[in-house]
């Protein structure tokens, strides 16, 4: 089996229009929020701290909860690891429309960032997509921690540019390939150890009724 | 041959006993069933033989491989239709078969020619969607999830080679 096959199998399974149109939607709100609000975020931090929450937070919609969910996935012959680079391929194309966005808006506001920013902003919008891909198996305050570490990563990534240190956009990008490949692992990890289960049934049986136990295999 | 060997295998879930521990062989050609109190457990049960789900106690061999060291390799032997079966339209249905061809490693046309045939056999509805995704590979088990009869003998016609599990 050729993984390049497998894996850009998987990865046509996650690209539909519905996600050409959530790009493109998504590209026209981020670029008219930069261009209406993007003077009040004049700090690196802060443009990072924004496209690394909102690049969480385009990963973790309901639908694509359920995409990454499905049997189809979990019942094919691959690895974690596998599922892992393949799943966080288009969840990444996607984030991509983040700081697109958001550098074409503030350009457009005549605010236009430095290219090394736009460039760490990329990077900060991958790496936070990558990581919120593991709340996708999660719920309630699991899944809302992993958005918050997606955040907070993406923030570090803006640090190089705001403590002015030498060479900001190199130390930003050793530091996203840094968090990347562990958000990848941990990520294969999740996919791993998950077990789905089936969603519970809408008819719920009698709580004071004892569960009978399993009779033997029979031969039919 | 022994395709499946289950020793022991239960399933449990923040101490809740899900499947209740249960042992069984299913050998080349043989059909089994494997019946449980409940939908859930069934359908858990199915799971931990088709090496989806991993069994908190016990073994489950598929071949010489074991689901929960080797799932892929399990997996490639296997054919497994969830309760539900497929419910995706024929479109989805086909870029399902594309995506079943690329990830076990199948010629296309070939993959998409035994969707067909194997839907033609069972007739249209999901169940049998499910059926014909699970029998585009070879596969050396097939794992039903609480199916009609009627299925059961059809996809035997079908793949008379094959261990067959079902679950009740």
């Amino acid at each position: 089996m050729s993984r390049l096959r497998a894996t850009l199998a998987i990865v046509r399974r996650h690209i539909d229009r519905r996600y050409a149109i959530d790009w493109v939607m998504q590209f026209l709100l981020i670029g008219a929020i930069s261009f209406v609000f993007g003077r009040l975020f004049a700090d690196s931090l802060e443009i990072f701290g924004i496209v690394g929450f909102v690049a969480a937070a385009s990963v973790i919609d309901r639908q694509h909860r359920r995409l990454l969910r499905r049997l189809t996935f979990f019942s094919a012959p691959l690895y974690g690891r596998q599922l892992a680079r393949a799943h966080a391929i288009a969840p990444a194309c996607a984030a991509l429309s983040i700081p697109l966005a958001y550098v074409s808006g503030a350009a457009l506001a005549g605010r236009a960032l430095a290219a090394n920013v736009s460039l760490g902003l990329t990077a900060a919008a991958l790496v936070a997509a990558t990581i919120a891909l593991s709340s996708a198996f999660r719920e309630g305050y699991r899944a809302a921690l992993y958005v918050a570490l997606a955040g907070a990563a993406s923030l570090t990534l803006g640090l190089p540019f705001e403590l002015r240190l030498p060479h900001p956009l190199a130390q930003c990008a050793a530091l996203a390939a840094l968090e990347a490949f562990f958000a990848l692992r941990a990520f294969g990890e999740t996919l791993a150890r998950y077990d789905p289960l089936p969603e519970p049934e809408p008819e719920a049986r009698p709580a004071a009724k004892p569960p009978r136990r399993a009779s033997p295999a029979s031969r039919g | 041959m022994t395709v499946l060997r289950a020793r022991g295998a239960r399933f449990a879930r923040d101490d809740r006993e899900l499947v209740a521990p249960f042992s069984l062989t299913v050998t080349a050609g043989e059909t089994v069933v494997l019946a449980q109190p409940d939908g859930a457990a069934a359908a858990i049960a199915a799971r931990m033989c088709a090496a989806i789900v991993k069994p908190t106690e016990g073994t489950i061999y598929v071949g010489e491989y074991e689901t929960r060291l080797q799932p892929p390799q399990c997996k490639r032997l296997i054919g497994f239709v969830d309760a539900a079966g497929f419910e995706g339209d024929e479109y989805a249905f086909k870029c399902e078969v594309a995506f079943r061809a690329d990830v076990w490693g199948l010629d296309s046309r070939a993959a998409h020619a035994r969707g067909r045939a194997v839907l033609e056999a069972l007739g249209d509805g999901a169940y049998a969607r499910g059926v014909a995704l699970a029998l585009v590979p070879d596969v050396a088990l097939v794992v039903l999830d609480r199916p009609a009869s009627r299925v059961v003998s059809r996809v035997r016609a079908l793949a008379p080679a094959a261990g067959i599990l079902r679950t009740r």
